[in-house]
Parts: C-alpha cells; structure tokens; sequence
C-alpha cells in the first residue's frame, strides 16, 4: 500500500463519516469534527507507505486538534466583534434611523438608491477582506432597506450574500489573493485593479439582476409606516459617528503607515462600538447585547473552528497533499475548464485555508507555465469567495440568513436565486483566465 | 434542559477541558524549551542582539550573537539562520560552525535564530512537528521547530495590510511578521522590523563586509537552490556557484541578483542600506511544498515525499527529486559549502576583507552524517555552553 493508497482511504473516511453523521442527523460542525476524528484512526490503521515515518503519539494528536481549532483565531474575533458593533447599534435604534433616512431620501431614486447600497456593501468587505463581516456589520440595515423597497425574502438575501461575496474579493484587501501571493513569495502589488474590475463587474450585474422588475410605486409615507421608527434624539451625526471612527481606524493606517499604530480589526470594531454607546440617545443594556452575539454566532465560530482542525488532520494524513497535487497535475485545458468549480466547491469545505492549499501551487504553477500570475490569482481570488453558500461550511450564506431572519428554503430559494449572478461571476473570471495575458497588457500588470 | 443533556454537556465540557489542558503543557513546552550551543574553542563572545540596539531588548527576539574574532586583521561576516524557523538547515549549520569552527583570520559573527519568537510555536493548519533531532555519539540533540514567521503571542495584531517600510510597498498582512520582509527594519516598528533594525545597527557597528541568510525553499517554487545576491556581490556569487557546481554538488547551486523592485528582502535592503554586501541561499526542502504527504520530522528531516516525486514527474518542480529525497545531510553540507565557498571569493576580490577559517568538516564527510560534529552539553563546562 502506497501513500496515495493511504491519503485516500484518510480522504474516503472523511466523507462516510460526515455524511453518516449528517444522516443521523448530527449538526454540520459536530459531523466534520466525527470525520476529522475519523481521519485521524484511518491515518493511526491504514499502512502509510514504504518510507519510514514517525511515531505520533496521544498527546500529539490532541495537540494537532488544539492547534487547528486556532486556524481562523482572528476571523473568529472579527465576526464577534463585528457583530457585537452592528448589534448595539439596532438595539441604540441606529439602524431604525439609518433605514428611515435613506427610504426617505431615495426610495423614488430606484438605481441611485441600489447603486448606493451596493457601495454601502462593497466597503466593509472590501477593507477587511470578510464577506461575513459585511453581512454582520450593514446586511441587516440593506436588507432592511431592500424589505422596504418592496424585495423579496429570496431574492434579498441572494443579493445580500452576493454583494458580501463580492466585497470579500474587492481590493484592497482580499484574503485569498494575499494569502496565495504571500505563500509564494510575491508581494501584494498589482492586484488592485484586476480584483476590482471583476468583482465590482459582479457586483453592479448580482444587484440589477436580482432587483430586476421591482417596482417602488408604493408611497412612501405607506413605507416609512412599515418601518420601525427610530428613537428619540438620533441625528445625522449621531448615526455616522461610529462608522466615521471604523473608517478613520482603517484608512489612517494606509494614509499615515509610519506613525499609524497597528490596532487590528477587533478592536478597530471595539472602539466603534464604544463609538455607538457614547453616541446613542437611548440606553443599551451592554451584557445582554454580547450574550446575544455569542448565541448568535456560535455555529459560524465552531464550524470555522473544525474547519481548522479538519484542514490540520488533512494535512497530518496527506490527505490535503493529495488533494492539491491531483489539481495541479490536470492538464492545463482541464484546469481552465474545471477551476470554475473546484475553486468555490473547495472555498465551500476549507474556506480561507483553499488559498494556501491550491493558490500556491496554481500560482507556481501558471508561473512556470508563462501565464500572467497576477491576474490569474485575482480570477481565482473572486471565484473563491462564491462558494461561500456552499456546504458544508457556507459561512457566508449562513450570516446572511442569519443576520436577514431568512424563513425560506436554503437551497430552493436562497441559493436558487442566487445561482445565475453566481455563474456570471464565475463565467468573466474563467474568461479573464484564459485570456490573461491580453488582460494583463491592457491593465499594465 | 433534560437530565440527558445535562450529562452530555458535562462530558463534553471535561473532555474540552483536558484537550486544553494537554496541548497548553505541549505549547509551553514548546515555547520554554531551551537549546544547548556548545561553544567551540573559536568563540570568543557571545553578546546579546540587544547590545547593538536597544529596541529588542526585553523581547523574545533579542537573540545571542556568536562573535568568532580571530584578532588578525581582515574581513568581518555575518551568517544567520531561522529568519524562517520552519527551514531547519540553517540553525543546523550555524550550530555546527559555532561547535568546530575556528577563525584564523578576521572575524565570523554568527547568529543562529535570528527570529526566536517564530521558533517557539508551529503554523495552525500546517501539522508540523513541535522539535526536530538528529541522532548523535552521545544522545539526540534536539531543537524547537517554527513556523514562517513570528508567532502572533509576541506580535500581535496583524495590520489589514502590510506597508514595508521605508518603500510602501504592500504585502500580505502576515508579511509584517515574516523577518524577511522587513528590512532594513523600523525602529519603533513591530517586532520583526525591530529585529531586522537591530541587526542593521550590528552590521554598522561591526563593520560587517558580507552577510548569508541560510534559507530552504519548496521545490515547486522558482528560486531553489541557488545563491541571490545583491548586485554589489553578484560576482562572489557566481564565482561560488560555478565552483561549487564545478567541482562539489550533484545538482547545481545558480546565483540570481537580488531583484530592486522587490522591498523587504535582506538580500536587496541590506545591501541598499548599508556597505555590507547580502547574499542569501536556498537548499530544497520538501516539507515546505503544499502537494507534500503524511507531515511528520521524517519528511522533515530526510526530504522524502512520494507526492512531491509525482509532481517532479509532471515537471512541476524547480529542484529534481528522486526515492533518495533531500536528506539533511545534503542540505546542511550544501549550505556549509556555499558558506565557506562564499568566504573565499570574498577574499579573493576584496584583499582588504580577507577571511580564513579552519575545523570545519568537507561536503563528503558531512555526507556521511553530522552526529560527530555536535558536542554533548553535558560534558562541557557549563561556562561554555549557551541557550537559544
């Protein structure tokens, strides 16, 4: 028995494992850590190969299940933080206000009102490189505003998880890209507008594709009735405060790197909720708004936590090695014809760890095949954040539904209706791939 | 809440709990555990980083600096390793010249972790081993195994993005602690751009003709065994190159100039910012590639991996590999080599600069195995043995 033979019958257990457990019923999060379990005893049984190997004792094992639970530690921190934010910001009745000013500004201004909205979503993934901090942070209040618009529940938590996926892949900040290019020793240069032409593309198509035939003939007075009202006391200043404190935090350590302190995300998040405590007219009870999170976000952080550990067992047992290595060595045809779907499939299982896993290879690869490595990882960058509602990990999609109090069917409604924006996306990636020396020239990349 | 559940929460609970409790032994372990240098009859100090600048001090990363001063007038260079502590051949190799090497003419400085916090915790999601070893006469000597770059207990947060400083040129957030991204380093920056400062201020004040980074790299990545140099000390390198690939190496040993649009790199600022001139060398290392199999110290210490052979076999690599691997072995007498092969050259096209030493073990015995080149601390006097 070879080590291919070994890594597949590691990779083989995972599946019978999950998907038993998923049979009786076990939670997502629970059923991948009963398959990373399992992948450990296969590795422990299955003969591993002629070369000799070394002992992995206990104690080992239990540190590598540690260990991996750590893997996405400052995701973890953002999403809660980033929740706690938004979250005393409805409960201060910012969001309320928020929601009420722009329906009452442009709610007659149908395009103005959707391509402002769109930015609105864009930015926070855009500067933290998270399409669930997006979600967490201003998908509620779009998806409020989309509700009063006259949207609908499928199709307005589509666009939600669409414009989320898209703000991920939006530069400057984009995980995947930054990650594959670092483990590859390339610098973070060049990105910028390849990322941005493609997701903004994506982006501008999701929202008017899925707004398409809506009408906001409804007055609006009948609107602003529909919505809650805002408390006492909020202002315009009031309400732009906190985000004005998140957005100097984030753009003054690009203005002034040199004397800038390195705060980080959380507490970049802190300080703005700080911002909504000072600033709301009306008391919030703090203590119960963090429980509320913590609730909230339990399965988002613990599926990100097995997530960790299944990517530490894989790799322990060869069985990532194995998945990445049966990429790379598809021919170059096949690869241009496939990654449109192995790329989001596997952002769906291993979310940001896909990066390093088949970034790098993908990247050395085209590298050493001449193609324009740049632009060939920005495709792949915007192509990974749409498998985001997809199982078993569906981070994304899941904030999304979670954040829009979504009642319908996952599948048959959600991801239906955001299937199409989804091949778009992936359709003018997979073209700026194949084409990506022409596209290169043309953006001086 | 029922009886049932009850139960099952408390199970669960304990179970959580000792998990935490045994791989929190393990990371403290691993972040406590001191190594033993052997200090050979040629070194005749050993001083702290800090020494040379005061913005280390008080972290993990203010490392000891071997001083081997031969009192003959001649060339100083500076050799340091675990700029990634996840390439082991390094500290192997400056471990074993600060054990058998004596200078007889001008001065070798060596630093043997240059990014310390790296070395005392491992990669979430990368499986590694916590140690690796090497058998010996007298027992197994064992050192700490890292990760990349600093770990996040002693730098920590990341930026969303990382800005070299002085150029602005932007890296993966990660970047600001991968010590070979950061210099010519930042006085009041983070921790690896205060390493990298501080060891600019050693290069100033020591007068410092040369300096080598000892590297290892992933076979499917370009820049593999070869020697980069700044454009200043692009003759010294090629000269070893031709020599070593002439006379010595299986596989050849290239050297490439130190690309000017790439910042951060040891290879282009060191030599940007100061009179020394860098160069850096890689070795293979299979355990760095992403395709690689079952992760464990054997693949780290012999570089055998049947996925990465598969992969060779679609002409996906830069390095060939065969069944036999790239043991350690090879790789540390390799390093050496370039090395000394580096001191040489240096000398002979800087007659002022000239640097001479002696004890150290030719490529082919070290073929034969290392365990004979590192000393037993327990038989030393303590005076003479230093931790890192």
């Amino acid at each position: 028995m070879t080590m291919f033979h070994h890594a597949l019958a590691v990779l083989a257990v995972i599946v019978v494992v999950f998907a038993i457990a998923k049979k009786c019923k076990v939670s997502t999060e629970l059923s991948l850590l009963l398959g990373s379990i399992g992948a450990i005893i296969a590795h422990l049984l299955v003969p591993m190969g002629v070369d000799p190997r070394s002992p992995l004792p206990f104690t080992e094992i239990i540190r590598h299940f540690v260990e991996g639970t750590f893997t996405y530690f400052d995701v973890c921190l953002t999403f809660l933080t980033a929740t706690f934010f938004m979250t005393l910001y409805k409960e201060a009745g910012g969001v309320s206000y928020m929601v009420r000013l722009i329906v009452s500004k442009f709610y007659k201004h149908r395009f103005v009102c959707l391509l402002l909205l769109m930015i609105v979503m864009l930015i926070p993934g855009a500067v933290t490189g998270s399409g669930a901090t997006t979600v967490l942070t201003v998908g509620g209040l779009v998806g409020a505003v989309l509700t009063a618009m006259g949207m609908k529940e499928d199709r307005r938590v589509a666009l939600i998880f669409l414009l989320a996926a898209m703000s991920a892949a939006c530069p400057p900040i984009n995980l995947w890209a930054m990650m594959a290019a670092a483990g590859a020793n390339m610098p973070y240069v060049g990105f910028t507008y390849p990322l941005a032409i493609l997701s903004i593309a994506g982006a501008l198509f999701a929202t008017f594709y899925l707004t398409r035939g809506l009408k906001n003939d409804r007055p609006m007075e009948e609107v602003l009735q529909t919505l809650p009202e805002a408390p006492e006391g909020w202002n315009m200043l009031r309400a732009l405060v906190p985000f004005i404190v998140m957005i100097v935090l984030i753009v003054g350590a690009r203005i002034f790197p040199k004397v800038w302190p390195v705060v980080g995300l959380p507490m970049i998040f802190i300080f703005s909720a700080i911002a909504v405590l000072i600033c709301s007219p009306k008391k919030v009870k703090i203590f119960q708004v963090a429980c509320t999170v913590v609730v909230n976000l339990k399965e988002l952080v613990g599926i990100m936590m097995v997530v960790g550990i299944l990517n530490q067992i894989m790799t322990l047992t060869g069985a990532r090695g194995l998945l990445s290595l049966a990429v790379v060595v598809l021919p170059i045809w096949l690869l241009f014809a496939a990654l449109w779907l192995i790329l989001p499939v596997s952002e769906g299982v291993l979310q940001y760890a896909v990066a390093p896993l088949f970034g790098v290879p993908l990247i050395m690869l085209f590298n050493m095949l001449g193609y324009n490595p740049v632009i060939a990882l920005s495709t792949w960058a915007v192509m990974w954040p749409v498998g985001d509602c997809l199982p078993p990990t569906a981070v994304v999609g899941r904030a999304a539904v979670l954040e829009l109090d979504y009642k319908g069917d996952y599948y048959k409604g959600f991801v239906k209706n955001a299937l199409i924006p989804m091949l778009f996306v992936l359709a003018i990636c997979t073209i700026a791939m194949i084409f990506n020396k022409p596209f290169g020239n043309f953006l001086g990349v | 809440m029922d009886k049932k559940t009850v139960c099952i929460k408390i199970i669960a609970v304990i179970l959580v709990v000792a998990c935490m409790a045994t791989a929190g032994y393990l990371f403290w372990e691993h972040r406590n555990y001191k190594e033993p240098v052997v200090l050979g009859d040629g070194v005749t100090e050993v001083k702290k980083l800090s020494e040379y600048s005061d913005v280390v001090k008080g972290t993990i990363n203010d490392c000891n600096v071997y001083i081997m001063d031969s009192g003959v007038e001649g060339g100083t260079m500076l050799v340091f390793a675990r700029t990634h502590p996840e390439e082991p051949t390094g500290p192997m190799v400056t471990n074993l010249m600060i054990e058998n090497m004596k200078v007889t003419k001008g001065k070798v400085i060596i630093i043997n972790s240059l990014n310390t916090s790296g070395t005392t915790y491992t990669r979430n999601g990368e499986a590694y081993p916590r140690y690796f070893t090497y058998e010996t006469d007298w027992g197994v000597k064992k050192w700490r195994y890292g990760d990349r770059t600093a770990s996040p207990l002693d730098s920590w947060p990341d930026p969303e993005v990382y800005l070299h400083y002085p150029s602005g040129q932007s890296l993966a957030y990660m970047d600001i602690r991968n010590a070979n991204r950061n210099w010519p380093g930042k006085e009041g920056g983070l921790l690896t751009e205060r390493t990298a400062y501080a060891v600019m201020q050693l290069i100033e004040q020591e007068g410092v003709d040369l300096s080598l980074d000892l590297h290892e790299a992933e076979l499917e990545y370009a820049v593999e065994n070869t020697i980069v140099a700044h454009q200043r000390g692009s003759d010294v390198a090629a000269m070893a190159s031709m020599t070593l690939t002439a006379y010595t190496f299986d596989v050849p040993v290239t050297s490439e100039i130190s690309p000017t649009a790439l910042h951060g790199l040891c290879h282009r600022e060191v030599g940007d910012f100061s009179d020394c001139i860098p160069f850096l060398v890689e070795v293979a290392e299979p355990m760095l590639d992403r395709i690689r199999g079952i992760t464990d110290e054997q693949l780290l210490m012999s570089g055998k991996d049947v996925f990465v052979i598969e992969a060779g076999k679609h002409g996906l690599l830069y390095a060939p590999i065969d069944e036999n691997g790239w043991p350690i072995e090879k790789r540390v007498a390799r390093h050496l080599s370039v090395t000394t092969s580096l001191m040489d050259f240096f000398g002979q096209l800087h007659p002022e600069s000239v640097i001479t030493v002696e004890g150290l073990p030719a490529y082919e015995d070290l073929l034969q195995g290392l365990g004979s080149y590192y000393h037993d601390p327990s038989t030393v006097d303590p005076s003479r043995i230093a931790y890192d």
